[in-house]
């Protein structure tokens, strides 16, 4: 394990670049005289198009994290890298611009404006980055998550399962670098947890990175990779472990191929 | 490239953005306003007083300058009336008039400089009779041929008495056009006779139409060579009045001197006694009535500074309620990428739009308030100025911006974490 090539700061040919990197982060909150060790010492990567749910129990620090790697907070200690670029100096105003940039937010309860449309809602983030064609993009985005009919309906005449696609559309709408689902199925059924989660399924395959944060053992099944957290620390990250798998697989294929190239 | 054209490029490109963020966050604020329409209402009532008071009021004083100001012009600017006053007792008691004959007139004529010319005059009430037709307490001058042109009162049909009518105290007499139409006959009247207090006169002339004045109808006038009013009502000879008319309108203050000058002499008056006859000038009516404007000002001042605060202070709550109530918004909104001043410019557009939103109610309020007093018959013409709507608008604007910059401060400043968190 000491020499992992997957570790951060030594990226390996063949591997696609990593999104995120925490190195030793550690977030202290003090509540009134008491301090709060939330994350103690979290050092991970997270490369392009990687599927990962992030899952502990409450009090693990796990909302910490999401809210550290979504830029909603600065850390105490340590470095996260957003895309090679070191985000955690930065003032409160960059950071929102970070956020519209490079992060998509899909919350359990929607956040969707009412008295407003799926697209306008979903044009939000753009109006705030000021970005062009926003309302092009806007469409794009709905289209994406199969929504176009339901274009110029209000939340109040959307169902559960359209309004978080909405809000999925909202946050594919900046073509983020990442997208943040904090328990996106929380406050659906179980078919149209389904559905949301057949949603981020296609994502993934279109090459969207997703981190997914969850306490339901079947959405983190879904995920290629688990990040289990408790008392602030990393407990558990099944990714580690399936790298060097799929890495060592294209070895033995390489070594077939030559065999049999020998073969002939 | 330069530092200045960095700056001019970069609010070329940034300025069309800038004004699409504040038509987004108007757009946003009118829904919010439109989704609570009574609370909206309610908030903003102290603006609607305000503005609905400014409009009114300023339009009704700005008419009736104007009337003012017309009525005046049409006196004739260089215009002054000089009458005989009662002689007061030690105490301030009334003991009898003051003298004014001919010869003070003519002394006055030939003696000042600024004046131009003098015209006697006096004041009756009489009875005329035409046909079958009475009307009792006509409002009569009886005066010289400088008439016309010192009050600025012509003939339009006939003609005037001329210096030679008034030299033989001829019979002879001009109507106003409300006369006419009170004895209901037509311009045909003209060479015709009526008699005034039993006395044949005959009508030579109709005088222009006037309009009337604070309910005094300016063509209710009945006029005859003084001459001949002093045959009819010889009791007045020894208490004229006169018209002056001074050369110049800037020299009415001049023209006022002198004359005072010359009948305090001839009424041999020391030094110290109070003048036995008095002026009327026009700058006592403007005066008159620009006390009336400072009143009606100030009244309109303690209203609207009243109703602003309240309406101000009615706008700070609904914000702040606002701001709590869509804690969540903002979360949302920054975590999308809202920075402060993106949530401050939003709260502050809702806060202006609705201060704008009662100052617009309270314009059409004000409109709908000088329409309906126009109705009234005797109302002068009213017409709202533009600058009143315009410091309507910018104060409810101002008020927006001044209550709403707490609120909207609150909002910038919550932290994205907790405003999600947020019940």
């Amino acid at each position: 394990m000491s020499a992992d090539p997957s570790q951060p700061g030594a990226p390996s040919g063949g591997e696609l670049s990593p999104v995120i990197e925490l190195l030793d982060v550690r977030k202290i909150y003090r509540v009134g005289t008491e301090l709060v060790h939330a994350l103690r010492g979290v050092t991970l990567d997270i490369r392009e198009n990687e599927y990962v749910a992030i899952m502990g129990p409450s009090g693990s620090g796990k909302s910490t994290l999401m809210n550290i790697l979504g830029c909603l907070d600065i850390l105490t200690s340590g470095e996260y890298r957003l895309g090679g670029q070191d985000v955690s100096k930065l003032s409160q105003s960059k950071l929102a611009g970070i956020r519209g940039r490079r992060i998509g937010f899909v919350f359990q309860s929607f956040e969707l404006l009412p008295r407003t449309t799926a697209l306008k809602n979903v044009e939000l983030p753009l109006t705030y980055t000021r970005a062009p064609h926003r309302r092009r993009r806007a469409i794009e985005a709905l289209e994406r998550v199969s929504l176009l009919d339901r274009m110029h309906h209000r939340p109040n005449q959307l169902s559960g399962g359209q309004k978080q696609r909405v809000a999925i559309a909202r946050a594919l709408a900046q073509q983020p670098d990442i997208i943040l689902a904090d328990e996106p199925t929380g406050n659906l059924d179980s078919t149209t947890g389904e559905e949301i989660m057949a949603v981020f399924d296609r994502l993934r395959a279109e090459g969207q990175t997703i981190i997914i944060v969850t306490h339901e053992d079947e959405i983190a099944q879904r995920c290629e990779r688990v990040i289990k957290l408790r008392d602030g620390q990393v407990v558990l990250d099944t990714g580690r472990a399936a790298r060097r798998f799929a890495r060592e697989a294209g070895a033995d294929r390489a070594l077939l191929g030559a065999a049999a190239e020998m073969a002939t | 490239m330069s530092r200045a054209a960095r700056a001019l490029l970069f609010a070329l490109l940034f300025i069309p953005n800038r004004v699409a963020g504040i038509a987004g966050n108007v757009v946003t604020a009118l829904i919010q306003i439109w989704a609570n329409k009574i609370r909206s209402l309610l908030t903003v009532l102290g603006i609607i007083i305000a503005v609905t008071s400014i409009i009114s009021v300023v339009t009704l004083v700005e008419g009736f300058g104007d009337y003012v100001t017309n009525f005046l012009r049409g006196l004739g600017t260089n215009m002054m009336v000089v009458y005989p006053e009662w002689i007061r007792g030690p105490r301030g008691e009334y003991l009898r008039p003051a003298e004014m004959t001919v010869e003070d007139i003519q002394a006055v004529d030939g003696a000042a400089d600024a004046i131009r010319r003098v015209s006697p005059v006096i004041h009756q009430r009489a009875t005329v009779e035409y046909g079958r037709q009475q009307l009792v307490g006509v409002s009569m001058r009886c005066t010289n041929e400088l008439f016309q042109s010192i009050r600025n009162f012509y003939v339009d049909a006939g003609r005037f008495f001329g210096a030679v009518d008034v030299e033989a105290g001829a019979p002879v007499c001009v109507l106003g056009r409300e006369i006419l139409r009170k004895l209901e006959c037509d311009e045909s009247i003209v060479g015709d006779y009526v008699h005034v207090d039993n006395q044949r006169f005959r009508v030579i002339g109709l005088l222009e139409s006037k309009g009337s004045f604070m309910g005094d109808n300016q063509d209710e006038l009945l006029l005859i060579p003084w001459t001949t009013g002093l045959k009819l009502y010889p009791e007045n000879r020894k208490y004229l009045a006169f018209y002056v008319e001074a050369m110049e309108e800037p020299q009415v203050p001049k023209a006022e001197g002198q004359l005072v000058s010359i009948l305090r002499k001839r009424h041999a008056l020391r030094p110290g006694d109070r003048n036995d006859f008095g002026i009327f000038k026009q700058d006592e009516i403007l005066q008159e009535f620009r006390k009336i404007r400072v009143v009606a000002t100030s009244v309109l001042a303690g209203i609207v500074s009243i109703s602003l605060l309240v309406g101000g202070i009615g706008i700070m709550n609904v914000m702040l309620v606002s701001v709590t109530e869509r804690t969540r918004e903002i979360g949302l909104r920054k975590s999308v990428g809202a920075r402060r001043r993106d949530i401050l410019l939003q709260f502050l557009t809702e806060a202006v739009v609705l201060s704008t939103v009662g100052g617009a109610i309270g314009i059409a309020a004000g409109y709908a308030i000088t329409y309906v007093a126009a109705l009234h018959p005797s109302m002068v013409e009213v017409r709202v100025p533009l600058w009143s709507v315009a410091l309507a608008l910018g104060f409810s604007a101002g008020v927006g911006i001044f209550f709403g910059i707490i609120p909207a401060f609150k909002a910038a400043i919550i932290h994205p974490i907790d405003a999600l968190r947020h019940e």
